[in-house]
């Protein structure tokens, strides 16, 4: 068998393995005084990405199209009311006039919520309508739900009466 | 005025102690520091960013007074003799950013330990001086503070339909615009590394979840479902995520193992189910519910039905974040429906119902943990203005750095 290492060897890697780890200086010593150039963990920048030539700002999708009526919620709520009812019956007749067309049902909150609350409470009204439709005969098939949360606000102002615009469901035909 | 503003909202924020908590750490065990800026252009900003730094670790009761002194050789100034440590600094602005720190016991003027920092970027500075912080904190055996060295991501909104999610350092003295138009949300970190992280983007239609490599640009595809889609979490291994879907149009919480693309729904409510977060050793979930007839705080064992109530206080408290078997939600606490409502953030136990409330003034959202769970972040707007609010929960301290976030969407740390 060969001898791989003297014992004047093992000594020495003894030591060297020992000394892994300790590059650490200790807090009460004097340290090495050479500079280290330490921008590992911080150097190389973040991409940035323009995707300005996708969506529309311009207000055009924040009410219903196609002959549809957007639906008004209360605060918090996504439960059709018996008034409500009524819109419900006309864009189900607008919907039977547009064929076997696919339409597209858009759930909106006020900005009073947060975080992905709000995005789930616009998904429920967007179902709630899409339920009401189906009870009056539009087949559930023809109907895809988004929820837009409040990113979409059909009014900006702080008052009662623009927060209640923006409790809304849109509907209109996908494309 | 910017610095005018960070001392108003610092000093403001220790004095109102916004945060009544247990203090874990005794003040007299804290090292008392000074800081000595030797640039040949001194600014106060790079100092304000030191103290900040210092003082959120919880470990150091940093002198506030602003001092140049020569980078090299020893200190003159005998009032400083009676701090432990002096931090002398040398900031340089040129091919880049550069730092080069000192730290030198007060008492005779060793030094203890020196370092250079460099980056290309100039705006990334702040990084140089949270390097610099975390360093000086670990040499000195302190408990691990390198959180700070963290980016921060969150979308806001610039317009109906458009977003920007924007990468920044914790005290958003550095921010940069990563995706700039389109409707991209609900940003969270893929890794500890944050190397990349996943968002929701309504760029093409349906709500589709996408990762990001930020340095890269490279985009991969995940998941796609109408309604809605949002990552809420990541295992730490990052190889499973908690993701909110609909893919019937009812919002429940589902499991998503990257490396079997199984999907597991985890909830069956036919209210909301909205945003989970691993705890308790990720073998169970607490999320957001309306199961009760108004939002509140749920835990769930993964692979177990029983649903048990987190929460026991508020009527409203619509969003949270956990860290192991600690919850932190935020409590809508105003009975008016609308203008300037009063939210609180709290902290609870899955194990007691104990519970304290980090904030007590204004409206308080987006309940952030750190990384290590020893420091929680939100956002506070008051008085018309907006800042990111932080609390170090072992020591007590709090800051407050002004940020412009009304239309803040979503933050993850």
């Amino acid at each position: 068998m060969y001898k791989v290492f003297d014992k004047k060897s093992w000594i020495v890697a003894i030591a060297a393995v020992t000394m892994v780890g300790c590059g650490q200086p200790a807090p009460d010593g004097k340290v090495n005084p050479n500079n280290v150039y330490d921008s590992g963990t911080i150097a190389g920048d973040t991409v940035s990405i323009d995707e300005g030539r996708y969506g529309d700002n311009s207000g055009r999708f924040n009410s219903s199209s196609d002959g549809f009526q957007s639906l008004y919620f209360g605060f918090d709520s996504y439960a059709i009311t018996p008034e409500m009812q009524q819109m419900i019956s006309r864009d189900a007749e607008v919907a039977r006039g547009h064929g076997n067309a696919k339409i597209r049902i858009e759930g909106n909150c006020d900005e009073f919520g947060t975080d992905e609350y709000n995005y789930a409470l616009g998904l429920k009204r967007a179902k709630a309508v899409k339920d009401a439709l189906t009870a009056e005969g539009i087949p559930a098939s023809r109907m895809e739900l988004i929820s837009y949360g409040e990113s979409n606000p059909a009014c900006t102002e702080q008052t009662d009466a623009c927060f209640a615009q923006n409790r809304r469901v849109d509907l209109r035909l996908a494309r | 005025m910017r610095i005018v503003i960070w001392f108003f909202l610092s000093t403001f924020s220790l004095l109102a102690i916004d945060a009544k908590l247990t203090i874990e750490t005794d003040v007299e065990q804290r090292a008392k520091v000074a800081l000595l800026d030797g640039s040949a252009l001194p600014e106060e900003a790079i100092f304000n960013l030191f103290v900040s730094d210092l003082k959120i670790s919880g470990h150091f009761l940093v002198d506030g007074t602003y001092r140049t002194e020569s980078f090299e050789g020893g200190t003159w100034d005998g009032a400083l003799k009676s701090k432990e440590y002096l931090i002398k600094y040398r900031y340089v602005q040129s091919g880049g950013a550069k730092l080069d720190i000192r730290l030198l016991k007060a008492s005779d003027g060793t030094e203890v330990f020196r370092k250079r920092y460099a980056i290309n970027s100039v705006a990334k500075r702040p990084f140089l001086v949270h390097k610099a912080v975390s360093d000086i904190n670990a040499v000195l055996n302190y408990p691990d503070i390198s959180w700070i060295n963290r980016y921060i991501v969150f979308s806001k909104y610039t317009a109906p339909r458009r977003s920007e999610i924007v990468v920044a350092d914790y005290t958003f003295a550095y921010q940069k615009s990563v995706i700039r138009g389109g409707l991209n949300l609900f940003p969270k970190w893929a890794d500890a590394k944050q190397q990349a992280f996943y968002y929701t983007s309504y760029t093409h239609g349906l709500p589709t979840l996408y990762k990001l490599n930020i340095y890269t640009g490279q985009r991969t595809k995940i998941a796609r479902s109408q309604g809605m889609l949002v990552c809420s979490d990541v295992s730490r291994d990052g190889s499973r995520l908690l993701l909110t879907m609909a893919p019937t149009g009812q919002p429940d919480i589902y499991e998503y193992d990257l490396r079997s693309g199984q999907k597991r729904r985890l909830t069956t409510f036919s209210g909301i189910d909205v945003g989970a977060k691993y705890a308790e050793e990720e073998q169970s979930i607490v999320f957001v519910s309306n199961r009760l007839g108004y939002p509140n705080i749920f835990k769930k064992g993964i692979g177990s039905a029983a649903v048990k109530q987190a929460v026991y206080r508020g009527r409203n408290n619509n969003a949270c974040d956990a860290f192991e078997n600690k919850v932190i939600y935020a409590s809508r606490e105003s009975s008016s429906v609308f203008g300037a409502n009063t939210f609180n953030i709290y902290l609870t136990s899955l194990d007691s119902p104990e519970t304290r409330p980090l904030t007590t003034t204004g409206s308080n959202q987006f309940p952030r943990f750190s990384p290590d769970g020893n420091v929680v972040m939100y956002i506070k707007q008051r008085f018309g203005a907006s800042s990111v609010g932080y609390v170090n929960l072992q020591s007590g301290a709090t800051l407050l750095f002004p940020f412009e976030a009304h239309r803040l969407q979503s933050i993850d740390w």
